[in-house]
């Protein structure tokens, strides 16, 4: 994830939407944690609502990344031969 | 065993009629100042806001593969097939990292395809031709799996004779697919944008009113997950083994979670999802997506549900078994006999529609790879973009052709393994594309030798893995060091591996590297206008778009 710091974003904002990452896909990716029936919501064990809930909150988290790295274009620029 | 439902197969026929008018009459939607260019059939003009790319990115990379595979396997084996919906939620974060660097580049230097991207960064043609020979590769099994789904449809409706012959029995398909190639030859990108709007309302309906109706037919899903919580406890007498689990079981945990990434990690490396990011008009438009593609990912979590859905019906377990075991009948079947029949009717053709507009972008990605980095590169460095053009059609026809071949000669038991063989193959392109976005420490030759390793040891694993009734290529995970795994990883492992060793062994003999004729800033562009359309370095003079004058 090094960008350039030509993207006009600081460290800061780097690190957190490298965490925000990160932690998107540990999330799913490390399965014993999720690797169990209890507790239960509903008639859903919890290896089935822990994931569907993981869906909403990666789109939450990416929005977020999305807003925090957001750039304007770069108006007309030339074509590089 | 099947009976012919005539509302089902009206509705079913006048869908398919309605999405085949739309294909054609495509050709017309943004009208291009000239399709013979390759900018216009095969990336439609490069001009799809978000809007449009959620529908076409969402249409694309959500297949028959969600709506029949998974299911299937879920329907079969329980949470060992859940490991999709994982794969659909790390995938998204995953293309938020390196997909827009991907689209400037592509942009900037008028990239129709992965494989030019890595010719020009790495400044190696052998590379480039790897990439480009194994996404056309690893499409193939992948387009196969959208014709088993359409096929499971056909089968379930009744459609379709028991005939020994292979091409009288899927006479059917080999006509829908016909028509699919027909309107592809001639609308390019813009067929499959327009028509992933039909696809996506009606996946979106079925899904919306399946769970809300099937589930109190069924007596709710406490019991659902009874039924098949029991059945899945089982001992399957072939194996000796329960036929799964209701969770995953700690030994299944590692092969869970690396089907998973591996899954991830090869999505977007896939020539058609890079097809559906460069036809993208701004590189926000990327970002934002990934934030709001997870609503399919949503879509595909039930949709798994369906399998177990299908265990409750026991009329579904019957026809099941009288198939000869073929799970991928399973939501079909669980439509035919829970839906009333017009309504069965609208869910078949969202899956047979969802089905044919990843075929058609498939075969448009993988036409473009062959045209930009094989015919081009190889045979005629000048051809002009409408020769191009012409080289790019025809090839998607040639490819539809290849995969019908790779569909009636595979496995079908579970179809979902030809998208994993698919993932292996495509994996070992990783290092070359994203890793190349990155930085150029690898020597170009190491990476190709690396490649070449990634892709023997892959489909070595792959041959010698039996399963589903087959000696060969029957399954993608093996173990390895004891725990069983993804083959894809593993061999992806031993090419990054190779790799490096050979990068520095090539650096102290000195061996020359490669010319990178792209430019830091590239990584990091944004231009409103489309760039030339022809290849770098080669554009004939004045053949830039009027987008470049006006701004100088």
């Amino acid at each position: 994830m090094a960008q350039p710091a030509s993207s006009g974003k600081s460290p800061a904002t780097w690190g957190a939407v490298a965490v925000l990452l990160a932690v998107a896909i540990i999330g799913t990716l490390w399965v014993p944690i999720y690797a169990r029936s209890m507790p239960e919501l509903g008639p859903f064990p919890f290896f089935y609502w822990y994931q569907l809930i993981w869906v909403p909150l990666t789109a939450v988290i990416l929005w977020i990344c999305y807003l925090l790295l957001r750039t304007k274009p770069t108006p007309g620029r030339r074509a590089k031969r | 065993m099947y009976h012919l439902n005539a509302v089902t197969l009206i509705i079913v026929l006048g869908s398919f009629l309605i999405v085949t008018l739309i294909g054609f009459a495509s050709a017309r939607w943004r009208p291009a100042e000239d399709l013979m260019q390759l900018n216009e059939w095969g990336l439609a003009g490069r001009g799809f806001g978000t809007f449009v790319s959620w529908f076409l990115l969402g249409g694309d990379i959500y297949t028959a593969y969600t709506f029949i595979a998974v299911p299937a396997l879920v329907y079969a084996t329980g949470a060992a097939g859940f490991y999709a919906l994982a794969y659909t939620i790390m995938v998204f974060p995953i293309v938020f990292i390196f997909a827009p660097r991907l689209w400037s580049v592509a942009r900037a230097r008028g990239y129709v395809t992965p494989g030019e991207f890595v010719r020009g960064r790495h400044g190696s043609q052998g590379l480039g031709l790897a990439v480009a020979a194994t996404g056309i590769l690893a499409t193939m099994p992948y387009i196969a799996l959208q014709l088993v789904g359409i096929e499971s449809v056909l089968t379930v409706m009744g459609i379709g004779s028991t005939s020994g012959n292979a091409v009288i029995r899927d006479l059917p398909l080999i006509i829908a697919f016909g028509v699919v190639a027909a309107y592809t030859y001639l609308a390019g990108l813009r067929a499959p944008a327009l028509i992933a709007f039909v696809k996506d309302i009606l996946i979106y309906v079925t899904v919306i009113v399946a769970m809300l109706y099937i589930p109190s037919r069924l007596g709710g899903w406490g019991h659902i997950f009874g039924v098949a919580s029991a059945h899945l406890e089982k001992v399957n007498p072939a194996t000796g083994k329960p036929f799964g689990s209701i969770v995953v079981m700690p030994a299944g945990e590692w092969a869970y979670a690396t089907l998973a990434l591996g899954s991830a990690l090869a999505l977007f490396v896939y020539p058609h999802a890079t097809t559906g990011v460069f036809a993208a008009k701004r590189r926000n438009v990327i970002r934002r997506n990934a934030a709001m593609l997870p609503a399919y990912s949503l879509v595909l979590g039930l949709i798994a549900l369906f399998g177990y859905m299908a265990r409750a019906v026991p009329a579904v377990n019957a026809d099941v078994k009288a198939s000869g075991g073929n799970a991928q009948l399973s939501v079909p079947l669980l439509f035919a006999h829970m839906f009333p029949s017009w309504f069965a009717g609208v869910a078949d053709s969202a899956i047979v529609i969802g089905a044919l507009v990843p075929a058609a972008v498939m075969s448009i990605a993988a036409a473009n790879l062959f045209t930009r980095t094989i015919y081009k590169e190889l045979f005629r460095p000048y051809a002009s973009p409408a020769e191009e053009t012409r080289v790019a059609r025809l090839a998607s026809l040639l490819m539809k052709v290849g995969a019908l071949g790779f569909a009636l000669e595979l496995n079908k038991t579970f179809s979902i393994n030809l998208q994993l063989l698919g993932g292996i193959w495509i994996l070992q392109t990783f290092p070359a594309i994203v890793i190349g976005l990155y930085t150029r420490w690898f020597h170009r030759i190491a990476l190709i030798i690396g490649w070449a390793t990634g892709m023997a040891y892959g489909t070595f694993e792959a041959y010698r893995t039996p399963g589903g009734g087959q000696a060969h290529f029957g399954a993608s995970v093996t173990p390895v060091f004891g725990h069983i795994t993804y083959i894809a990883i593993a061999a992806l492992i031993i090419n990054l591996v190779v790799s490096a060793v050979l990068t520095l062994v090539f650096r102290k003999i000195g061996l020359q590297d490669g010319y990178d004729e792209t430019r830091p800033a590239d990584y990091l562009a944004d231009p409103g206008t489309v760039p030339a359309a022809a290849a770098p370095g080669r554009e004939a003079p004045g053949r830039e778009a009027p987008g470049f004058v006006r701004t100088r």
